[in-house]
């Protein structure tokens, strides 16, 4: 039954900032344990539409369903319920600066689901052991490299159990020794069956994680396919100019 | 010699109990005027249009109006309809009021100063607005606000000297009574001022401390200590 229904689906949704049109009608689903890259120029409306999966940005038009049920987002219950389930990993991390490592993981369990204390530490603990923070626990963000803060505020949102992870960029902002670290969480994540979507330039790590590459551009999907077909054998101009640039990026880099 | 018994035998004990009256005034005023600036400040930056434009004219007129205009009107304008405050309740409501009106400014721009994403990032993991306010914004806010409120702390020690003119006879109140009764001005209202003066300084050294104490580790904020 699970596998008849995505996870997410996401049905024609529109985004404008003023006349910037920003989202033009983007659909897509998820299947469980189902991995799907979007990448495109800057711009194009990746991070929006993130954002408005987790209704963090209000959108103008379209529907979302989380396991075939639809949100309503005015429903502020379902709202938060909904978004318990969505963990989101955001470009700059947000950590909650005042809390330490373990705080920060620990805090939603405890004042969202109401968890008791003891218990959500264990679980906090257990998260960051995960990610490989157990020995920076007590640190304070502050504290922590780039990547270490991306590691913790992946335990964060594994410590809601979420049933998809939404990653904004995840490693766009760190320097290029820090980037391997979270890579490694990400690629535990997908091994272990964590359905999720996620934005990113770093093509060669999109195309061994991915079972589906989303071409985005200008507000709306251009092309999606297989990560060879995509990025090696597209059928769309601009997504074979834009896999081209990017794949010599790659190529010169490493 | 004489002057000094004098001090000791006849001053002291009264001026002990002005300070006593004081520091019964500033306590309550500090709490509830931190407490009425918290709500306000909050609800100005994420209150709803009503509430926000409701804090925002709160904010305008006990900023607006002088403190001992504020005095006057809750002590002697309001038994005009009917309600009786004791000079003390008259005095604590006042100062709190004026003084929740500076701290909400000061919370109200502590809360703008924080980044976008705290928000965000409490709202994924599914906190509910008025959660994450107080569970997040609200604590990193506080923080940013302290050497602001502080300084809205030290004003009330001192303009808690208005309570005399609505009859709350606390600390100045006592020293003109005596300073006239014996003639003494120089004498009488220097030590008065020293007593504002100490415990201005306490209470300077206090919220150092309550900063260091607060200070989130590892953004190299200077000690004062």
């Amino acid at each position: 039954m699970t596998d008849q229904t995505p996870v997410l689906r996401i049905q024609n949704i529109e985004k404008s900032y003023g006349d910037n049109k920003v989202l033009k009608g983007v659909s897509l689903e998820l299947n469980r344990g189902g991995i799907k890259v979007i990448i495109g120029p800057s711009g194009g409306g990746k991070s929006t539409l993130l954002h408005c999966i987790n209704f963090l940005v209000g959108l103008d038009e379209g529907r979302i369903y989380l396991n075939g049920k639809e949100i309503v987002h005015t429903r502020k219950r379902e709202l938060t319920a909904y978004r318990q389930k969505v963990g989101m990993i955001f470009q700059d991390f947000n950590l909650f600066d005042h809390l330490n490592a373990l705080h920060n993981v620990l805090i939603g369990p405890v004042r969202v689901k109401k968890i008791p204390k003891s218990e959500a530490t264990e679980r906090a603990v257990a998260e960051l052991e995960r990610v490989g923070l157990r020995d920076h626990m007590t640190k304070y963000p502050a504290e922590l490299s780039g990547g270490q803060k991306q590691r913790v505020s992946i335990a964060r949102a594994l410590a809601m159990d979420p049933e998809v992870m939404l990653l904004d960029e995840p490693t766009s902002a760190l320097d290029p020794e820090l980037i391997g670290e979270v890579h490694e969480v990400i690629r535990d994540l997908a091994l272990g069956g964590m359905t999720m979507l996620l934005v990113t330039h770093e093509v060669g790590f999109a195309s061994s994680l991915a079972d589906e590459i989303f071409f985005m551009e200008d507000g709306k999907i251009v092309e999606q396919g297989p990560p060879q077909k995509i990025l090696f054998n597209a059928e769309c101009d601009r997504t074979r100019e834009f896999c081209s640039k990017i794949g010599r990026l790659h190529n010169n880099s490493s | 010699m004489d002057e000094l018994l004098f001090l000791r035998q006849e001053v002291a004990p009264e001026l002990l109990a002005g300070v006593w009256m004081s520091i019964k005034l500033i306590i309550p005023s500090t709490i509830f005027g931190f407490f009425i600036g918290i709500v306000s400040g909050v609800l100005r930056v994420y209150g709803n249009p009503v509430l926000k434009r409701l804090a925002g004219l709160y904010v305008l007129f006990f900023r607006g109006f002088p403190l001992l205009v504020q005095l006057y009107l809750w002590y002697f304008g309001l038994p005009r309809i009917g309600i009786y405050l004791s000079p003390f309740a008259a005095a604590v409501i006042g100062f709190s009021l004026c003084s929740g009106a500076y701290h909400s400014e000061y919370i109200r721009g502590a809360l703008l100063s924080i980044r976008k994403g705290q928000l965000l990032a409490a709202y994924s993991l599914g906190f509910s607005k008025i959660r994450a306010v107080f569970s997040i914004l609200l604590p990193q806010a506080m923080r940013r606000a302290l050497p602001g409120s502080g300084n809205e702390f030290i004003y009330l020690i001192k303009y808690s000297s208005l309570a005399y003119m609505v009859t709350c006879i606390e600390l100045t109140g006592k020293g003109s009574i005596l300073a006239n009764f014996y003639f003494k001005y120089l004498e009488i209202f220097s030590i008065v001022g020293a007593i504002y003066l100490v415990m201005v300084s306490i209470a300077t050294w206090g919220l150092n401390y309550l900063e260091d104490r607060i200070a989130i580790p590892g953004f190299g904020r200077p000690k004062y200590s």
